[in-house]
């Protein structure tokens, strides 16, 4: 059973904590002496995180709404086909008048595994599959864990070198990744319980390895100057272009969902699992994986499409909500008066030696009526 | 009586004519279709005119079709050129005669088919017991004392007790299969919309379709494409699965035990809100019938028959935001039958919760309380309507026993693939027609 909050228009504690460690790794960033000693706080913070991630993940969750293959093959197809050919899309296009490395960032964010938290929550308010969302948003960030690095080395190029995954990259990824995800979830049986049970005692320190992870990344780019080199019209296109990737997405799964006859309630998994990035595996994958005085400026396109996300699977989640909500029972008439009532109404007239017929016939149609209403909405 | 292929083959051959298979066929009718009140009208002129029609085609070398001579029948609400459409009310026994035949009997006559009689039904195909205020309750060829099922139970009785070789009838929400089952002979509902429904009498247009009565396979097959149904390559292998759940409540022994026989390794699957989607089912047929007859219950009310007049009256005054909720509920629920479907070729179920009640005690065990047959005998073939796939319901071989079917239910357009593997279920000796102990044996061959 997931448990949901309401979802809110308003910016969350996280994001205000996203924005407060930008902001003061603007003004007070890590100097000197300090800044190894942030770095490796925080690189023990990713391989951390990842622990905690390999620990989350329940294998069963995948294996019990694995039967929907086609759902999360269209999901991962969104996630990892649509979304970098979007991404590619649009550094051709916006070349010429973005910052280079915020583009680079925007096609970084396009590689990123779905959300799993927050893909199942709106799955849930909007009505859809979620036992299906669980294994899809499972399913995605399983696969992250290797396609990611992998999408990286393929399709983005940084720092004038031929490719993102250098030999360094590799290693790192393996070392502060993959075998702290792995080495989590092999401990899973045993461990497995004690982070479901204690998820909000555990949460600051997921969320806190991120701002950590953040400040790191951001003390380096304040000292490589990121202030200077992204303006306000960069913020303003970035959060544009977020907005149109989102849309594109979001109407070609609609699309997708309409061709193949999708049921409502998996259309709705995939309007969400397909077209959610990750922000808690993209910061730390990220500072994984590029330079740390670009780790800053790559991560902000997702920092702004992660608040857009939210923004805009809240508002569809609840349109989904009152549009599939439960529609109150029409009731029928039942007694002699009720139904010599509604008859009237419609030129009808009953007469005696019907009554009793035609009021049994209706307290029938009155029981499938509950049937029909009997679970969920009809 | 012979298979239909069979009369066909031994008229087209010259081994006999149409007019001496006319000849046997009336005489049979005329001897015992009255103690089964399964015809309602013999269209004697018309057939000896067919018949002579088929019997000149051949004298002039030419070919009459696959139906050369081949006597048949149809449920009361196929228009007949000539004759008043009455979907066995006497509300319409003095309509205006109908100008044109029914698409589907000029496809079976232009096969070659000769029409000979209109069979017995519910009044306006609504109900499954074929109990009729105007022409009486039709028999059970099996036992004179038990329904043969309905809406379409008098074409499904001539068929059972030999008297024609196949029939047409029309299914709602079970309409052919059950009668089919509780007679022990073979029926289909094809997928919704697969055979030309032009001149039949409506009775709930989001799942009303014509079908057919054989006593064979072979006949299926070959009525089948004279009706022009789809001709879809059949799949190999089949992949088998038997529907669980509420398909295996309220059903007899026998019933699991030959799905179990025919698909010892077939998953056992269930469908989705079965319960649900049978509701949604009774209130959209009871909400759209009762608006066809809306405006003749506001005139003479009386003048229905009583058992169908009251429950199409309480159709009438369903609010329409209920029937509303329910289209809602089955575009929804079709799109996930054919999710499930994507992995089964035939599902089998049973076609009826049980064999042919006593026409003295109309009721059946349904939950372990009594129930109404005429309402409660669709209760796994309804739902199985309500997602519009094909169903093929087949009789169980149990000689000595009365008649129970099985539903083989295919994916949309898959008829092909149903008839192949039923014909492979037949050739096995697990299903197939028994012949009622006293069954008309005139011979025209």
């Amino acid at each position: 059973m997931v448990r949901l909050s309401k979802p809110s228009f308003s910016p969350d504690f996280f994001l205000l904590c996203l924005i407060a460690t930008v902001v003061g790794a603007s003004f007070i960033p890590a100097r000197g002496v300090a800044v190894p000693w942030v770095e490796t706080v925080a690189d023990l913070a990713i391989a951390l995180l990842f622990f905690l991630h390999g620990a989350k993940l329940s294998r069963t969750a995948i294996l019990q709404g694995a039967g929907n293959w086609r759902l999360h093959v269209y999901v991962l197809a969104s996630t990892y086909i649509l979304f970098p050919a979007i991404g590619l899309a649009m550094i051709a296009l916006f070349r010429s008048i973005a910052d280079g490395l915020l583009l680079t960032g925007l096609l970084y964010l396009t590689l990123l595994p779905s959300t799993v938290q927050s893909s199942i929550a709106f799955t849930a308010i909007a009505g859809g599959n979620v036992a299906a969302a669980v294994c899809s948003a499972s399913l995605s960030n399983l696969i992250g864990i290797i396609l990611t690095p992998l999408l990286v080395g393929l399709l983005m190029a940084v720092d004038g070198e031929s490719s993102a995954l250098s030999w360094r990259s590799v290693q790192v990824i393996a070392l502060q990744l993959l075998v702290p995800f792995l080495v989590g979830h092999m401990l899973r049986p045993w461990i497995g319980t004690f982070i479901e049970r204690h998820k909000r005692l555990l949460m600051p320190i997921d969320r806190g390895s991120i701002l950590l992870v953040v400040y790191s990344a951001f003390s380096a780019a304040v000292a490589g100057g990121i202030w200077s080199q992204v303006g306000i019209v960069d913020l303003s296109l970035l959060l544009l272009l977020s907005l149109m990737m989102l849309m594109i997405v979001m109407g070609a799964n609609v699309g997708l969902a309409r061709l193949v006859g999708l049921p409502r309630a998996d259309m709705i998994v995939l309007l969400f699992c397909g077209s959610k990035k990750s922000l808690v595996s993209g910061v730390p994958m990220a500072g994984a994986v590029f330079p740390a005085a670009q780790v800053g400026i790559i991560i902000l396109p997702l920092m702004i499409f992660h608040q857009i996300q939210l923004f805009l699977c809240a508002a569809l989640a609840n349109r989904f909500a009152r549009e599939g909500a439960t529609p109150q029972r029409p009731q029928l008439p039942r007694t002699a008066a009720e139904i010599e009532v509604a008859a009237q109404k419609l030129g009808l007239t009953i007469a005696k030696p019907c009554m009793a017929g035609v009021t049994a016939n209706l307290l029938l149609l009155d029981r499938h009526a509950d049937t029909l209403f009997a679970t969920g909405k009809p | 009586m012979k298979q239909a292929v069979e009369i066909a083959a031994a008229v087209r051959s010259g081994q006999t004519s149409a007019m001496a298979v006319l000849e046997q066929c009336l005489a049979g009718l005329a001897a015992e279709s009255g103690r089964l009140v399964a015809v309602t009208r013999i269209l004697a002129d018309r057939a000896w005119s067919e018949a002579a029609a088929v019997d000149a085609v051949i004298a002039a070398g030419r070919d009459p079709g696959p139906l050369a001579g081949v006597p048949y029948g149809v449920k009361d609400l196929f228009d007949v050129r000539g004759l008043p459409t009455t979907a066995g009310s006497s509300l319409y026994a003095d309509a205006p005669p109908a100008l044109a035949d029914a698409d589907a009997i000029n496809r079976l006559n232009a096969a070659g088919a000769v029409l000979v009689a209109t069979l017995n039904m519910d009044e306006f195909a609504y109900g499954f017991a074929t109990i009729n205020a105007r022409h009486g309750t039709t028999r059970n060829p099996h036992d004179l004392d038990r329904l043969a099922g309905g809406s379409s139970g008098g074409s499904a009785a001539v068929v059972a007790a030999g008297l024609l070789p196949f029939s047409l009838g029309s299914d709602t929400n079970g309409s052919i299969r059950i009668p089919a089952s509780l007679t022990g002979i073979y029926g289909i509902k094809p997928t919704h919309g697969a055979l030309p429904m032009g001149g039949v009498f409506p009775f709930a247009d989001s799942f009303d379709d014509i079908g057919l009565f054989t006593l064979s396979m072979a006949d299926m097959q070959c009525l089948w494409q004279v009706l022009g149904g789809a001709d879809a390559q059949a799949s190999d292998p089949v992949r088998v699965a038997r529907l669980g759940g509420r398909f295996r409540d309220n059903v007899d022994p026998e019933q699991i035990a030959a799905m179990d026989a025919i698909a010892p390794d077939g998953p056992l699957i269930e469908l989705p809100d079965i319960a649900r989607a049978r509701s949604a089912a009774f209130l959209i047929t009871a909400a759209e019938g009762g608006k066809l007859h809306r405006e003749a219950l506001s005139r003479d009310a009386m003048a229905f028959d009583p058992a169908t007049r009251d429950r199409l009256i309480a159709g009438v005054l369903l609010p329409d935001p209920l029937y509303d909720a329910a289209q809602a509920f089955r575009a929804d629920y079709k799109q996930r039958i054919v999710a499930i479907m994507a992995d089964h070729d035939v599902l089998l179920a049973p076609a009826t919760p049980c064999v042919a009640p006593l026409i003295a005690d109309p009721r059946i065990l349904i939950d372990g309380a009594l129930s109404a047959a005429r309402t409660d005998l669709g209760i796994h073939s309804q739902p199985i309507s309500f997602t519009g796939l094909p169903s093929l319901s087949v009789p169980l071989r149990r000689p000595g026993c009365f008649p129970l079917g099985l539903q083989l239910i295919g994916k949309a357009g898959s008829e092909a693939t149903l008839f192949r593997f039923a014909a492979m279920l037949e050739d096995k000796g697990l299903t197939g027609v028994t012949s009622p102990t006293g069954a008309y044996q005139g011979d025209a061959l």
